[in-house]
């Protein structure tokens, strides 16, 4: 390198106010895109459960560097998503309980860079909703993976009051993603919505058309290739409606699908036979 | 000998059928799965599963699958169900003396609650049994505080207020016709949208159930006068407690009693990390204790208590024992010593 690149370079640095480590970390972000596609194609669940815990540890010695870097967070968020919900929570929920905690956290730090200045759980949900309300669209995979990670850490403490008393926030979030962009992540905010709807009984807020409805939105956005909506519907939806034959159905046609249906969200598909599985042990317990 | 082996053989055979019979105990509840009620509840099942060397198991049905308390009751009628944890309003269904327990304004504390309870427990076992149910445990649901958008801290707020009563509620209607509130009467399902639309601005619900309903998200005041501690009980159809054998009869109401003290603990323990959880979330306390007389409470409780008399719901002699038990009570502990109920 000579004196004048090395000038040019210093000056960039300091344009930008980007340390070296923080510009090594910036143009490695392409390499993080492809990792977690290749993650997103992978059939072997137990190469995934094995490699996905050093991903999550690289994101974060990155984010070491880069402490503001919201698409880091982003990507630390979906990682510890996924991570707790495809490998942990049907085992040991309280540690998936503690891996959504910190995913919601690297979400609240994307949503921090994205615009959001409040800090989501400490802050009032009369005082969140227009704060929320004025975010754009670059903050749709925050709020999205933020409420995502939220709900299942509520979801694994259901017995904590201080955390039921946070799910009103997680819905504030999703509904913005619904406005944002409703095919956002193959429709995930639909699948929220539908185990939302699905999970109670109407006397808690339950509504077991809208969940329907959210369900087959999700459905039309791959044309039914993600699986994962069939088994929140049998999990949720027809276990609350006690519809036996739903459940054992979808589940039966989840597990029967064909290797190859969906391509890009193969990991995720796999998840969900696998989980489709121990559901239909539980069918006799059930109903 | 092969008189005696065919003996055998069939003594065998009938103490493996004996042994092998299982009954099922199918039992609903609304508490939703993974809350600490459902975990108690759960484990309570594989307790009994385990103790009875699985002779007696339970199929649970959480968070209202299967229906609503009406719902619940109209399956354990039709033998679809054989039980269910039930709240204040479906034990109202099945023996509504009972509810004298969750009379407004009438008892102090929850050590009141608890002298009174133990001594008229007898006679409400007896009245669910004459309705074909049998009690196995006693529950709390908590002490029951208006959540309201306004300020309310005079009966007169409580009067301008658009107040959501259970509809079909009768201890609840008698309440609001006391204390000449109108209330909007509506099924649970529709709180939540009625308090988003402002068909209503105020409900009554204990602190843990206003989290866990999200009510508290559409309202800023809980009022710090309790109006009642709201009951609870896990009731086992008489046919299918009476077709069980002696030991798992026993099983199941030891057992049951049990399980309702720890619901008991745990309820209340929930009831108060929820109003902490309120204050966090900056909810202001309204009617604290001294901002209306304790004649005017009176007064409406017993006004409503009449109307109870009048119509059967609660009979007066119901009432009568109550206020008996309640000085028996205040009177030992005025002077300090426990109390000793007197025969009636």
């Amino acid at each position: 390198m000579n004196l004048k690149t090395l000038n040019a370079a210093t000056l960039i640095l300091l344009l930008t106010g980007c340390s070296m480590s923080q510009m090594v970390v910036r143009t490695s972000t392409p390499m993080l895109d492809g990792g977690i596609k290749a993650m997103n194609h992978e059939t072997d669940l137990e190469l995934a459960k094995t490699a996905m815990p050093a991903s999550l540890k690289m994101l974060e010695g990155m984010l070491e560097e880069d402490p503001g870097n919201g698409l880091l967070h982003e990507y630390a968020a979906q990682g510890f998503y996924g991570y707790g919900y495809g490998f942990v929570e049907d085992d040991d929920p309280r540690r998936a309980s503690a891996l959504y905690r910190r995913g919601f956290d690297h979400a609240q730090q994307a949503l921090r860079a994205a615009g959001l200045k409040l800090d989501v759980l400490s802050t009032r949900q009369q005082d969140l909703e227009p704060a929320v309300g004025r975010l754009g669209r670059k903050a749709l995979p925050a709020l999205f993976w933020g409420a995502s990670c939220l709900a299942k850490w509520i979801d694994m403490n259901r017995n904590d009051p201080v955390l039921l008393a946070q799910l009103g926030k997680a819905v504030v979030m999703m509904d913005k993603v619904l406005l944002l962009d409703d095919s956002y992540y193959y429709g995930g905010a639909h699948l929220f919505f539908g185990v939302y709807y699905g999970s109670r009984a109407p006397m808690f807020g339950g509504d077991y058309a809208r969940s329907k409805l959210h369900f087959e939105l999700a459905r039309s956005i791959t044309g039914g290739k993600l699986l994962i909506g069939d088994v929140l519907y049998a999990q949720y939806l027809a276990r609350q409606e006690q519809d036996q034959k739903a459940f054992h159905d979808k589940l039966s046609a989840v597990i029967a699908a064909p290797a190859g249906l969906f391509p890009e969200m193969a990991l995720v598909n796999g998840i969900a036979q696998r989980k489709a599985q121990l559901l239909l042990k539980q069918e006799k317990e059930w109903f | 000998m092969l008189k005696r082996t065919v003996l055998m053989f069939t003594l065998l055979c009938l103490g493996t059928a004996q042994a092998a019979e299982q009954y099922v105990l199918k039992f609903a509840t609304l508490a939703p799965a993974g809350t600490s009620w459902m975990n108690i509840l759960d484990d309570w099942a594989k307790q009994v599963a385990h103790d009875s060397g699985g002779r007696l198991i339970f199929k649970m049905y959480p968070g209202g699958v299967a229906g609503d308390e009406p719902d619940v009751l109209r399956k354990i009628r039709f033998g679809q169900l054989q039980g269910g944890a039930f709240s204040g309003h479906g034990i109202g269904l099945i023996y509504s003396p009972a509810r004298v327990l969750e009379m407004p304004f009438l008892y102090r504390d929850v050590h009141e609650i608890d002298y009174v309870r133990q001594h008229l427990m007898p006679d409400i076992d007896n009245g669910f049994r004459a309705n074909n149910f049998e009690e196995i445990g006693w529950m709390e649901i908590g002490f029951v505080r208006f959540f309201s958008r306004n300020p309310i801290n005079t009966i007169d707020d409580l009067r301008k207020s658009r107040v959501w009563m259970w509809q079909g509620d009768a201890l609840g209607q008698a309440f609001f016709d006391a204390t000449k509130v109108a209330p909007v009467p509506l099924s649970i399902a529709d709180v939540y949208t009625s308090l988003s639309t402002g068909l209503i601005d105020t409900v009554p619900s204990p602190p843990l159930a206003a989290i866990a309903m999200q009510w508290f998200t559409k309202t800023s005041y809980v009022t710090n006068t309790p109006l009642f501690n709201a009951i609870g009980a896990l009731l086992v159809d008489e046919r299918f407690f009476k077709k069980l054998p002696p030991d798992l009869q026993q099983l199941l109401k030891t057992t049951g009693t049990a399980v309702g003290e720890h619901l008991i603990a745990e309820t209340r323990k929930d009831n108060d990390k929820s109003l902490e959880v309120l204050k966090q979330n900056g909810f202001k306390f309204t009617m604290n204790p001294g901002d209306v007389k304790d004649a005017e409470l009176f007064d409406i409780r017993d006004r409503a208590a009449a109307l109870l008399a009048k119509s059967g719901y609660i009979p007066q002699e119901m009432f009568d024992r109550t206020r008996k038990l309640l000085e028996q009570y205040r009177a030992a502990q005025a002077q300090n010593k426990p109390a000793q109920a007197q025969p009636h």
